[in-house]
């Protein structure tokens, strides 16, 4: 199966340990699309989610050459087997496309003729987006399949931005859900809906996101084999017209979502105990 | 049509007559213009830099607490010798005179703001309500109604300013308990109920332009709440049929039609006084079609404040986008309508939009300056921006303490019920 990986960043953990991971199950992307890394749209971003003081330690931990041997300089601990490269860790794009042999083109945005082009050059049968532009119907078309997308929470009850924390604060069990990308957000057919059952050994909700995004990692190599196995068809969701969109939660919130996970975490381990 | 466009050349006078008298302030005090340049550079600068993205306003930058007591600050420090409000401190021109309707419903406020704080500030405030009170009962008109305009001279009544000052006197009543408040009260509301046409609507003389209008949805609110302090029904009936009218101009889009204000544009202020008043009708009187109704708008302001980060100070019909401005007093009541539609449904993204709306109109309030102008809250962001450009104006202060106090009190009893469950 032909597949190209859509990254927001030549330096997205996320999209390097994807496309690693993706080599590791014998699936080598054909080529991956990568917005640029220093644009200042993704600056600012990165700014605000992160703050000043965790992005330029991200910066740092990328770009220092002494460290450049060294593990334990991912953000995400469990995508380090993913990344993991002999006694390496993969720290950008371009290594791991370096070690698996597939080309890596950045583009401004992934939905400009550069990237479509490239991406009909290619001819995928499918794309993978790990993050980056709201995509638009030109590039939706292109590969055979389609672009699929790991969403962090089960769909079709949370759509949208802070999906684990939304689940949390809704009563939704947490989950993970492979569907395809359409015009709506995160309303188009899913191919695999999972519940997500490592949260109660979660110590925070970074930690929480951390093994969600590995867990949606190895569901995507899931799906991608059973797609090309033939033994797999997506499912169009049910409640398209329900307006079940989430927006980006504000940190008082998430410090609730956060008591909520430590408050499940806490009962499952009393439980446990009794048994 | 000669009457409409009479009226859309009265307005246009009027506005550039306001405008004429404010800018001769700047003459009769020069020490202002500094202020002003001062004022006018940080806002194109901050214009200019402000980058919003996916994430802003999802953090805390200011505390709540801090910012509410600047913003009564700013009310207390404005009340003048007449223990009336002023509409407004110009940049160009001071403080305006003391204005009969923002007095009225900013009563509330100071007493929601007095349970808050500590006591002697509770006390300072309460005796500020008070004064507001005692101030407004000196103007009531014989026939129960409150006079329009800045000067109690002006003696038109107004239904909507009555309306306004109603809420006030019903909530001084509830808290001292004085009968003369009560009557006087009464006296207004009876004033309102004669004059209701037929339809539910207030039109003619003591109607804005003699038309009738959507947003005075909030004159129902303020009869609701009369009805509930004095037990007659017929204050509610009054209301029920008003916002009966008002919904009938509720749109398929959400859009609820017939402001109706000529010679204006649609500011945000408005769209959210006809939304509030409907709001806070339907949960006063158990009407969950007049919830959903409200809603319906609310949540698509809602979508367009979570996607774009802002909302603009002006729509067109069916929210078509209007003039590319803030305009903060309509966003600090778009908070309050989220934050009540959070209590009346438990959907927590009306407390998220809410909660980062309040952080960015926190990020607004200016820390220094002159009084009139440190904790207060401006017409438009820019100050330049076409709703009340170059003031700093007192219903913006009492709608955002409004959000922040509402903010308080619904972020506490979330956390009281997650630590009780």
């Amino acid at each position: 199966m032909r597949i190209v990986v859509l990254c927001s960043s030549p330096y997205s953990e996320t999209g390097c340990a994807m496309a690693a991971r993706l080599a590791q199950l014998g699936h080598t992307p054909v080529g991956a699309i990568t917005l640029p890394s220093w644009d200042r749209a993704t600056l600012v971003r990165k700014l605000g989610q992160w703050g000043f003081r965790d992005s330029a330690r991200y910066a740092w931990s990328k770009l220092s050459p002494a460290k450049a041997t060294t593990r334990k300089q991912t953000r995400n601990p469990y995508l380090e087997t993913a990344l993991g490269h002999g006694n390496k860790i993969f720290r950008n794009l371009h290594d791991v496309a370096g070690a698996h042999g597939f080309p890596v083109v950045v583009c401004a945005s992934q939905n400009s003729r550069k990237a479509i082009a490239q991406m009909r050059q290619w001819a995928p049968d499918l794309a993978i987006f790990t993050g980056g532009d709201i995509l638009r119907k030109p590039l939706l078309e292109t590969p055979r399949l389609g672009v699929i997308n790991a969403h962090l929470a089960l769909l079709p009850e949370i759509r949208g931005m802070s999906s684990p924390e939304w689940s949390l604060l809704r009563g939704v069990p947490l989950g993970v859900t492979i569907h395809f990308i359409d015009a709506g957000i995160d309303t188009g057919p899913i191919l695999l809906r999972r519940e997500f059952q490592g949260a109660a050994e979660c110590e925070s909700m970074t930690d929480l996101r951390n093994r969600m995004i590995a867990y949606g990692i190895e569901l995507v190599g899931e799906a991608v084999a059973a797609l090309d196995q033939g033994t797999i068809s997506a499912v169009a969701q049910s409640d398209r017209e329900k307006d079940n969109q989430f927006f980006v939660m504000h940190e008082w919130l998430k410090t609730q979502a956060a008591r909520r996970l430590n408050k499940n975490s806490l009962a499952t381990a009393t439980s446990k105990t009794d048994e | 049509m000669s009457r409409s466009s009479s009226q859309d050349g009265r307005a246009a006078t009027d506005r550039t007559s306001k405008a004429l008298n404010e800018a001769a302030g700047l003459l009769r005090g020069p020490h202002r213009i500094f202020p002003l340049l001062l004022k006018l550079t940080s806002d194109g600068v901050r214009k200019k830099f402000q980058q919003q993205h996916l994430y802003s306003y999802a953090s805390t930058a200011r505390p709540t607490a801090e910012s509410l007591q600047s913003l009564i600050r700013w009310i207390i420090n404005a009340q003048r010798s007449d223990g009336g409000i002023p509409a407004f401190y110009s940049l160009l021109s001071g403080y305006s005179e003391s204005y009969p309707e923002v007095t009225g419903y900013i009563i509330p406020t100071l007493y929601d703001f007095a349970h808050l704080a500590g006591d002697q500030d509770a006390l300072h405030t309460a005796e500020r309500a008070t004064r507001a009170t005692r101030w407004l009962l000196s103007l009531q008109m014989p026939s129960g109604a409150f006079p329009s305009g800045l000067r109690a001279g002006d003696a038109q009544p107004s239904v909507f300013n009555t309306g306004q000052i109603l809420q006030g006197l019903v909530r001084a009543y509830a808290e001292t308990k004085d009968n003369g408040i009560l009557t006087c009260a009464i006296a207004a509301g009876d004033w309102l109920t004669k004059i209701q046409q037929a339809d539910g609507s207030w039109s003619g003389p003591g109607a804005y332009q003699e038309a009738a209008h959507t947003y005075y949805s909030m004159v129902s609110w303020a009869l609701v709440q009369l009805c509930d302090s004095a037990g007659v029904n017929r204050y509610a009936i009054a209301a029920d049929k008003n916002i009966d009218w008002a919904l009938t101009h509720a749109k398929s889009s959400g859009w609820i039609d017939g402001i109706n204000l000529r010679g204006y544009p649609t500011f945000l202020h408005f769209i959210a006084y006809a939304i509030q008043g409907v709001l806070e009708c339907g949960i006063l009187r158990r009407r969950n079609d007049w919830i959903l109704a409200a809603s319906k708008p609310a949540w698509l302001l809602l979508r367009k404040f979570e996607t774009t980060k802002r909302l603009l100070g002006t729509y067109e019909p069916d929210f078509r986008s209007g003039r590319n401005f803030t305009c903060v007093t309509g966003n600090g009541q778009m908070s309050c309508v989220w934050l009540r539609l959070f209590e009346a449904t438990d959907d927590l993204r009306y407390l998220n939009a809410a909660l980062k709306m309040n952080e960015m109109l926190k990020q607004l309030l200016p820390v220094r300056g002159r009084r009139g102008v440190v904790g207060g809250v401006a017409g438009s962001y820019p100050i330049w921006g076409a709703y009340q450009p170059l003031r700093y104006i007192s219903w913006g202060c009492k709608f955002l303490a409004d959000a922040l106090t509402l903010e308080g009190r619904l972020t506490r009893s979330f956390e009281a019920s997650e630590c009780a469950s």
